[in-house]
């Protein structure tokens, strides 16, 4: 009984200390928008706690006329990417006959697609959402159900006692002889060495069952966000590089085909990393820059100038599976006259985050303009998937005429909880990596794969786009807080040449 | 019996065997127990080919339920044969019964009755273990364990069931019934040999590993059979039985169509997959049956050496060919069903590709690990013969 209690308050440990999370930092579901055929879709992949799992799949046909949608969980690319299973149907919402859910097996971990078939009005259309699959916590045993099998237990463990008992008292006596002295003596051993033998059973039993359970969590720590080693060196750069701390980490490198090597990485919308370094405690100041490789599995990148501080650093990258990672970790800077920033690198610096955030809609940029969150009305609800859209206006206010893709898409967003525990960059496609849509693409025939995405920047913006000329003066990321808290939001813009930072803070309930 | 007192006062005027003599039919209990044996038989292996072809997508499948039907049938008429005998004016079987906790009983309708709860307990705890860590895709964990373990308690049960009812019988009943014996051992067999699958797929054959666990698993039956019975082809008639029933699954399940409901999928299914080509235990079965009656009169554990090694040797010597055999490409169609994949077997697999994966790291090794098998498949025999030596004694 003590060891099941132990293994119960192991559990439970187990349970409140693992936080869900994934390819970002603690936001494990998927948001994603883009078109399958001629219909458009909103899709939120659930993914479940432990893997195999069920996963919940909710999906809004956003064109009219989506008649049916069906499900398919296969490998994003390579083997197992092009043998599909029997799709399950998805049900229809009786009160929003544009509402679908699908409850989906996810057999395995790593970089997974749910391939959405979609029949309509239209024709059929199809597309490929990107599900980074992995276990993220073990459920504990409810108390009534860990009563019920510990009783259970003690019966069957007390029964084979006795049954052994009676067996050696009068099993192969002739009918009708009573069991001498002697064999009642003989049984009393017997059930005395049982008892031996069935406590051994159960103490290696539990210690089996500790070893299944560690070797679970070792699953579950192989997908959490890899440590980020990070060096200060030349007086202006930052290397950064995956840390390994122990030999349990290396040996999961041979079991997993989705391990880390940042030598192996994949470009993502342009670059290998995306390098998020963040002012903490009070989010006063953001940094989103691109690194280089280097030989030796790790990035360098030429800071700007930076004051003094504590950073917390998220790195992005994508592996060659199409798995999302990030890197996390953070280190004390010293003040940096470092180099101009170029290219994609951007930067924004402002008022500090305050607990319990107030939340403000409003976030003006450097040359008078504003950008707009169209915040919907009530409070925002952690594990509500909705769409975040922001308009951008020019120093008088009106629709900016001179948007442009920054990183080949409308715009990038990065959500920050307070406390550091959720980190999501999140693009108008939504939270799916942009290289594993990429890859996702050559498993879809010309057509779907056209009409999904003809270039990642055109296909995920929320409004048809002119072949040339400037973009819509609004942007839409399709997400969901995964928790309750205060959040600060980074939306990342590019105008006329330049890179906009609007600053959005929500306390999410 | 020098350990027994006479209380022929206390004896039913009508004994069990009287009854079964009489009637010259074997009791409704016995062939309750084997029914609810061969579900589980059925839906165990209609449950394994599933998984490897369809997946599992709920637990209240066909299969599934054929599982549970062996705990609830079996505990059912057991518990019922256990009331009726304890509680009963006079009940037939008071006279050959044992008493637990007040009640009285054959002794394996007390097996069966505690493998049904194991059964039934590995129903829940299996839910939530596959809630807790992940449907676990593998034969070996601690529900499917106690499941194991419910599964055999009733086969045990069934065998002694039979077996006692057999050591009290005569004549053409008593054929009658050791037939039965023969019928209800296999699917020990069919249990053991379930339970160590995973050390005994083909791409394992050439490792010293594979002739260990089969060591473990087959001489302890192969004695223990012919010593419960002292036929002279016990061994010879279980395992030609055993591996009639595995070709029977292996033949028949292909001929279901089925399609995988879960994903990802790295091999086309279109049928149920079955069961690999049966272990050709069947070679060591009959040398066994013909090498014990040789050597009748020496001491037990140079019949056991003997058995061991003659075991080992000949099972070496037709399954190592074999293994190369069953890696070719002449054996790939419906007969040895090397060409059958479960949905999930990755393509560079070593099942995929007809590799044979080294168990043991050195040549040193492999042969610490075949003296190893050697030496287990000795004691095994001993185990067995005791085992069987025990059975033969058994009348209740």
């Amino acid at each position: 009984m003590r060891s099941r209690i132990q293994l119960l308050g192991l559990v439970t440990l187990l349970l409140a200390t693992a936080l869900p999370l994934s390819a970002h930092v603690g936001s494990p579901d998927v948001f994603y928008e883009g078109n399958a055929g001629p219909y458009r879709l909103f899709v939120t992949v659930r993914v479940p706690q432990v893997i195999p799992g069920v996963a919940e799949i909710q999906m809004r046909g956003e064109s009219e006329g989506v008649r049916a949608i069906r499900v398919v969980p296969m490998r994003l690319a390579g083997p197992g990417s092009n043998l599909p299973p029997t799709p399950d149907l998805a049900v229809q919402s009786k009160d929003d006959p544009q509402f679908f859910t699908a409850s989906l097996w996810l057999m395995e971990t790593g970089a997974l697609q749910v391939r959405v078939l979609v029949d309509g009005a239209q024709g059929q259309g199809e597309v490929s959402v990107p599900v980074p699959s992995s276990a993220q916590r073990t459920l504990p045993m409810q108390k009534s159900l860990a009563g019920l099998l510990l009783s259970l237990m003690l019966f069957l463990a007390v029964g084979v006692v006795f049954i052994v008992g009676a067996i050696v008292r009068e099993g192969n006596l002739e009918s009708g002889q009573a069991p001498s002295d002697s064999r009642n003596r003989r049984a009393r051993r017997a059930m005395l060495i049982t008892s031996v033998l069935v406590a051994v059973l159960l103490f290696l039993g539990k210690a089996w069952w500790g070893v299944n359970a560690a070797d679970f969590q070792r699953r579950v720590d192989f997908f959490k966000p890899p440590a980020a080693a990070l060096n200060f060196v030349d007086g202006h750069r930052l290397k950064i590089r995956v840390e390994r701390k122990d030999t349990r980490t290396e040996r999961a490198e041979f079991r997993s085909p989705a391990y880390l090597h940042l030598g192996d990485v994949i470009p993502d919308h342009g670059h290998l990393m995306h390098l998020f370094l963040l002012r903490v405690p009070d989010l006063g100041a953001m940094w989103h820059l691109h690194p280089d490789p280097i030989p030796g599995d790790a990035f360098v990148v030429d800071l700007p100038d930076m004051p003094a501080g504590r950073y917390q650093v998220f790195a992005d990258v994508v592996d060659p599976r199409g798995y999302p990672w990030t890197l996390v970790g953070s280190i004390d800077l010293p003040q940096i006259a470092g180099k101009p920033l170029a290219g994609d690198d951007s930067a924004w610096s402002g008022a500090p985050l305050v607990a319990p955030a107030t939340d403000s809609t409003n976030s003006p940029i450097p040359d008078g303009g504003h950008i707009v969150w169209q915040r919907p009305t009530g409070p925002l609800k952690a594990g509500v998937p909705m769409e975040f859209t922001f308009a951008v206006q020019d120093k008088d206010g009106r629709p900016a005429r001179d948007m442009e893709p920054y990183m080949g898409m409308a715009g990038h967003a990065e959500f920050v909880r307070s406390d550091l525990s959720v980190f999501a960059h999140v693009h108008p496609a939504g939270s799916v990596s942009m290289a594993a849509l990429e890859l996702a693409q050559d498993g879809l025939s010309n057509t779907a794969a056209s009409a999904q995405m003809p270039m990642p920047m055109l296909s995920t913006m929320s409004m048809p786009m002119p072949e040339a000329g400037p973009l819509p003066p609004e942007v839409r990321f399709p997400y969901g807080f995964p928790q309750a808290g205060d959040y600060r939001i980074f939306v990342q813009i590019k105008r006329g040449g330049r890179v906009e930072t609007g600053v959005f803070d929500a306390h999410v309930q | 019996m020098a350990d027994s007192i006479s209380v022929a006062s206390q004896v039913p005027a009508r004994s069990a065997a009287q009854v079964s003599a009489a009637t010259d039919s074997v009791p409704w209990y016995i062939w309750s127990c084997l029914i609810a044996v061969i579900s589980s038989v059925i839906g165990g292996a209609w449950d394994i080919s599933r998984h490897e072809s369809v997946g599992r997508d709920t637990f209240w499948t066909t299969p599934h339920i054929l599982i549970q039907l062996c705990g609830v049938i079996s505990g059912i008429c057991c518990g019922y044969l256990i009331l009726s005998t304890t509680f009963q004016k006079n009940p037939p079987l008071r006279a050959n019964s044992i008493s637990m906790w007040g009640f009285r009983g054959p002794m394996g309708a007390f097996l069966c009755a505690w493998g049904g709860v194991a059964m039934i307990t590995s129903a829940p705890f299996d839910n939530w273990w596959h809630a807790a860590y992940g449907l676990d895709v593998k034969i070996l964990s601690p529900p499917h364990v106690l499941l194991a373990l419910g599964m055999t308690g009733i086969r045990f049960g069934t065998v002694i069931l039979i077996i006692s009812e057999m050591n009290r019988a005569q004549g053409e009943y008593r054929v009658r019934l050791e037939r039965l014996l023969f019928f209800s051992f296999i699917f020990l067999f069919g249990m053991t040999i379930g339970i160590a699958q995973e050390y005994t797929f083909r791409f394992f054959m050439h490792g010293a590993t594979f002739y260990l666990v089969a060591a473990l698993i087959a001489p302890i039956l192969f004695a223990a059979i012919a010593a419960a019975t002292k036929h002279r082809w016990a061994a010879t008639i279980t395992t030609g039985l055993y591996t009639a029933t595995h070709l029977a699954f292996t033949w028949i399940l292909p001929l279901v169509p089925a399609e995988p409901k879960l994903g990802p999928v790295y091999q086309k299914i279109t049928h149920l997959v079955p069961p690999d080509f049966p272990m050709l235990l069947i070679v060591p079965a009959i040398v066994f049956d013909l090498v014990r009656r040789r050597i009748g009169g020496w001491n037990r554990w140079a019949q056991a050496g003997a058995l061991g090694a003659s075991f080992l040797a000949s099972f070496i010597t037709v399954q190592w060919p074999f293994a190369d055999f069953l890696m070719s490409p002449a054996s790939r169609n419906w007969i040895f069903a090397t060409n059958n994949f479960p949905y999930f077997v990755r393509p560079r697999s070593p099942w995929v590709l007809n590799f044979f994966v080294p168990t043991e790291t050195s040549a040193a090794a492999f042969w610490i690990r075949m003296g190893i098998a050697l030496l287990a498949a000795v004691i095994m025999i001993e185990i067995g013969t005791r085992w069987g030596e025990w059975m033969r004694e058994i009348r209740r």
